[in-house]
């Protein structure tokens, strides 16, 4: 069964699908091998660690493509992918979803955000207006080949102009054709319900620690009503904390040997990255 | 001496600067061999050769960088790239000059259109304000590695706004550090005269660009020497030529099944090898060869 039809089955079965954000195809097979039945792809932790920059809409079409099939063949779940704005017009949304379909990838997040973008938790987003947007969904549906690829509009409206602006417009994204629709940072839980009653279709809600919207357990968003949560700089923020730690260390005492314990072996790692298995694989191979 | 040098030095000459469009590695390598002291790859040809769709934005910086990239490395000769609108903002600019400096070209575009652009002579265009685009020519002005590396400020805005506003813009591109300047699409020879006439005392090189069937009237490079022009860029020649060889070359092999009757416009066998470069290679194959 393709990623893509294997998400469908999800969405159309109870419960929430939780999606911790990769940002390489190693986080991503951890994700995988820590069980979710998803991987989130974000662009600000594609923008980290493919450029060491932020999440300001400078990474190319082809480095998140490139970086979404590396991510979407390490992995055997569904990776729902982060395509920013669509870098462009209507004709690049053509093109992102045909490049992003062609990496293997399950999912296509879309934004109405102007060109170049940012963090959605960043301050001075712009959006373009919305019936440019509900012609981007348009465009990415007629550009998608395989009809079981999940399109994903979101709404970064709520901070630019407010809620009932964010509501109007994933009704309209809905009604243009998304499979899920995703309301950018609602400020409370209040903002949060009213999104699950108003809007009619699969609601994907953004777990991001320190941004606007309070945190819930995967539990609670989904007796709200939302049917997938993403924590997409979990692992990034993570990683960033216990790899300043080990590098101050290291500096400190001039050695790595002390901090130990924060790693893990070299066996182990080999084990997790599959290095026993490929061997065995390359063994079959010799008569 | 870099070809950045190399390429400030070709302007500066007395004789304008030639520089025919190139599309690939192997277009740039046959203008070389020809004698042209630099090329010009454009994004409209990128984006026909690489992915076979129009200039309509469709193209990635990472895409156009790595077809700088095998251009300037396929040749010795200077290499100016079409950096579009910079693909974005200020910030986007700032790393389109570093990744096309990184991949060896000598002068970059930088032109006032909105993102998703068109090509220049297409209808339609939009230009962002000049502020805006003042902004962009300070950022790659101040991100190059290299101090000769040229930096060429293009306008849109004459079929948008008008010539007096073209040029106002490209005054304000020149005080904030564009090295070269690039007034799109004149209508008219008058037009042509004027930019050099009001442009010309800013003591920056001027561009002018000869698209066939386009909006500018078609003007040898003498013609363009004499109205004062430094360098004029030939950008669409060499692919429309490619596309008409290659249509004919498929309808007769279509036609016929064989293509006997154009075997003698084509180049031979030895004839390409030696202008791919074959015999050099073949030579330092014996170098390296080991010997019992």
């Amino acid at each position: 069964m393709s990623q893509a039809k294997k998400l469908r089955k999800m969405l159309a079965e109870p419960g929430i699908i939780r999606a911790p954000g990769a940002y390489d195809a190693w986080s991503a097979r951890l994700i995988e091998k820590a069980g979710f039945p998803a991987v989130y792809m974000t662009g600000y932790g594609l923008s980290a660690s493919l450029i060491g920059r932020p999440d300001i809409g400078l990474l190319s079409l082809t480095e998140m493509a490139g970086e979404g099939k590396n991510i979407a063949a390490a992995v055997d779940i569904p990776v729902i992918a982060d395509a920013d704005n669509g870098y462009g017009g209507l004709l690049n949304v053509v093109r992102t979803v045909q490049e992003y379909e062609r990496a293997g990838l399950a999912a296509i997040q879309l934004e109405d955000q102007v060109m170049p973008k940012r963090c959605g938790h960043m301050e001075g987003k712009q959006i373009i207006p919305k019936e440019e947007m509900a012609a981007k969904i348009r465009a990415a549906c007629y550009a998608r080949k395989d009809p079981d690829t999940v399109l994903i509009a979101r709404t970064d409206a709520r901070a630019v102009i407010d809620f009932d602006e964010a509501l109007a417009r994933a009704a309209l994204y809905a009604e243009a054709g998304a499979d899920v629709l995703f309301v950018e940072a609602p400020q409370s839980v209040e903002e949060l319900q009213t999104i699950a009653n108003t809007i009619h279709k699969p609601l994907l809600a953004n777990m991001v620690e320190h941004g606007k919207t309070p945190m819930l357990t995967g539990k609670e968003l989904e007796a709200i009503g939302f049917k997938i949560v993403i924590y997409p700089v979990t692992t990034l923020y993570t990683v960033t904390q216990a790899m300043m730690d080990m590098l101050k260390k290291v500096k400190q005492d001039d050695t790595s040997k002390h901090d130990t314990k924060h790693m893990v072996a070299f066996p182990d790692f080999n084990e997790m990255i599959g290095l026993d298995a490929i061997r065995e694989l390359e063994r079959s191979f010799m008569k | 001496m870099t070809n950045k040098k190399k390429f400030r030095e070709l302007l500066a000459a007395p004789d304008i600067l030639v520089l025919p469009g190139v599309y690939d590695a192997f277009s740039a390598k046959m203008a070389e061999k020809a004698g042209f002291s630099g090329v010009i790859m454009g994004g409209y040809q990128v984006a026909a050769s690489m992915l076979g769709e129009p200039d309509v934005g469709y193209v990635s910086l990472t895409e156009m960088t790595f077809s700088l990239r095998n251009i300037c490395n396929a040749v010795t000769i200077p290499v100016v790239s079409d950096g579009d609108t910079g693909y974005g903002n200020a910030m986007n600019v700032r790393r389109m000059v570093r990744e096309y400096e990184n991949a060896g070209t000598a002068a970059i575009l930088l032109e006032d259109q909105v993102w998703p652009k068109k090509c220049g002579h297409m209808e339609g265009k939009k230009v962002i304000s000049r502020e805006e685009h003042v902004m962009k020519i300070k950022a790659a002005a101040e991100a190059k590695k290299d101090p000769d590396l040229v930096i060429i400020g293009r306008t849109d805005a004459r079929a948008v706004n008008g010539l007096d506003d073209a040029l106002d813009r490209a005054r304000s591109y020149a005080e904030v550090g564009a090295d070269m300047l690039f007034v799109e699409a004149p209508q008219s020879l008058e037009e042509m005269k004027r930019i050099v006439s009001v442009l010309k005392p800013l003591g920056k090189p001027l561009l002018a660009n000869m698209v066939e069937h386009g909006k500018t009237p078609g003007l040898t490079a003498n013609d363009l020497q004499d109205i004062g022009f430094d360098a004029v860029v030939f950008p669409v020649s060499a692919i429309y030529a490619m596309a008409q060889t290659l249509m004919k070359l498929f309808a007769v092999l279509k036609q016929n099944g064989t293509t006997a009757s154009l075997a003698d416009t084509m180049m031979s066998f030895t004839e390409f090898n030696q202008l791919i470069g074959l015999p050099a290679y073949t030579a330092m194959e014996e170098t390296y060869t080991v010997r019992s």
